[in-house]
């Protein structure tokens, strides 16, 4: 694992890097396989450049995010982005990302988790596939969970090419009250089932290093 | 001992059951068959107190009254159900939440070693490949390894009354053989009473001893023992033998 301050634009090669970011924005090259973490930072601009051949798994966690972010997202071509951003809000926040799909043979998957405890939490995802490009691959998946607040999400992709397979799911709701009934229904009191909900909800689309703190023990 | 005095079952105003009247007594296992649509599955859920239901009536377990107790309290005093299509919830694992569950059940902390141990046992018992034990509740899992999954649970929270809603249908023979053997075996150790719903004698060829009872326009209207399942199952519903018709407001115990 290594770890970054990251102050100015970096081209980051095959690796797995945790950052940290000495002021709200983070401006990354990405060449080669490279995985990212981002846990409880304050970051509230992220520009994202995938090389040709460049393979990028993105994971931003913010257990209270307090900012407004913008996300953009750039591919040329051959190149692939799982984007993962989980977070909680506990007043008004702005979300946007922007992906822009420029050239050929490109995946990109996108997923969002939010729990919105207090104000409006507003997640827009604006997904561009350019015109005269082929086999690309644009996926959303953004799942709110108003609990105390509110989410509100703007899925959009823009396809102005035919060989594009694109798809998006978004949905919004309060705790799933099926699974309330049913870890009720194993013996757990209505606030622990809820409380293990969320918190399985919230780290739905992190992987396991997020999932078990975060902390890197090598 | 659960029992069931004039129970009505309404679910958004239609009503699903009426004056319905059934005792099992500690130990029993019941069998509810009927056609498809009839309640049967509300009937379980709604015992388990699922708020989806408004019951009339009285549902007593153990001598107390248990209709305007939640679903939570009712799973306290011992009452499980199964579903048939039991669901998955991302992001919570079966060990995670079976920690939980039995740190309430007790009141005490879960010795991890002992309780990892016990579902490692629990799952080469029931051939489930012990991967599940760190895995999202039934995220994944074909409805064969759902249903041992929920049988996993069953073998640790131990609850006393168990209603099984169909586990036998969507099974292959080797699963429906594991599913009924250590269904079999967790009633012989432990002699909880059962309210299994099925469709066929698959599951019920288990168990030595049960009552049969047919549930039909809105109430039981045929009560017997292991011959009213055989002879369901080889003529259908409507062909039974009057033999086995309860009158208008028997109880059957």
């Amino acid at each position: 694992m290594n770890k970054l301050l990251v102050s100015d634009i970096r081209d980051l090669n095959d690796g797995i890097y945790k950052i940290s970011s000495k002021n709200n924005c983070l401006d990354l090259n990405i060449l080669g396989n490279v995985t990212i973490y981002l846990i409880n930072e304050n970051i509230d601009k992220i520009n994202l450049n995938l090389k040709d051949g460049s393979n990028l798994f993105f994971y931003d966690f913010r257990e209270n995010n307090q900012n407004n972010i913008s996300v953009n997202i750039n591919q040329v071509n051959n190149s692939k982005v799982h984007y993962n951003y989980s977070f909680k809000n506990s007043e008004d926040c702005e979300c946007i990302i922007n992906n822009d799909i420029k050239g050929n043979n490109n995946e990109s998957y996108l997923s969002i988790r939010n729990i919105s405890n207090k104000g409006l939490s507003k997640i827009i995802i604006n997904v561009k596939v350019f015109e005269d490009t082929t086999d690309n691959i644009a996926l959303e998946d953004l799942k709110g969970i108003n609990n105390g607040g509110n989410v509100l999400v703007e899925p959009n992709i823009v396809a102005l090419s035919n060989e594009v397979v694109a798809n998006h799911l978004a949905t919004i709701g309060g705790v799933d009250k099926a699974s309330l009934f049913y870890l009720m229904s194993k013996g757990i009191n209505e606030s622990n089932a809820k409380e293990i909900l969320l918190k399985g909800f919230i780290y739905s689309n992190m992987d396991d290093f997020i999932k078990t703190g975060g902390e890197d023990y090598a | 001992m659960l029992e069931i005095k004039n129970v009505t079952l309404k679910v958004l105003d239609k009503e699903l059951v009426n004056n319905l009247n059934l005792t099992l007594n500690d130990g029993e296992i019941h069998v509810l068959m009927g056609p498809n649509g009839v309640g049967k599955s509300s009937i379980a859920s709604s015992i388990m107190g699922n708020p989806n239901y408004e019951v009339e009536g009285s549902i007593k377990y153990n001598g107390k009254e248990i209709t305007n107790l939640n679903v939570y309290e009712r799973a306290k005093l011992g009452i499980y159900l199964i579903n048939q299509s039991p669901i998955a919830i991302e992001g919570v694992t079966n060990a995670e939440m079976l920690r939980l569950a039995l740190s309430e059940k007790t009141g005490e902390a879960v010795n991890i070693f002992d309780f990892s141990k016990e579902l490692e046992s629990i799952c080469e018992s029931l051939e489930l490949d012990k991967s599940f034990i760190h895995k999202e509740i039934n995220v994944g899992a074909s409805g064969g390894e759902r249903k041992k999954i929920e049988l996993l649970h069953l073998w640790v929270l131990k609850p006393t009354f168990i209603m099984l809603d169909e586990i036998d249908s969507g099974l292959d023979v080797d699963a429906l053989k594991i599913v009924g053997k250590s269904l079999a075996k967790y009633y012989e150790e432990y002699k909880p009473t059962m309210l299994i719903i099925t469709h066929s004698n698959t599951l019920i060829d288990y168990f030595k001893d049960f009552k049969v009872h047919v549930l039909e326009n809105k109430r039981i209207v045929k009560s017997g023992s292991k011959d009213l399942a055989k002879e369901i199952l080889s003529k259908g519903f409507k062909d039974v033998s009057d033999t086995f018709v309860i009158r208008e407001n028997e109880n059957y115990e």
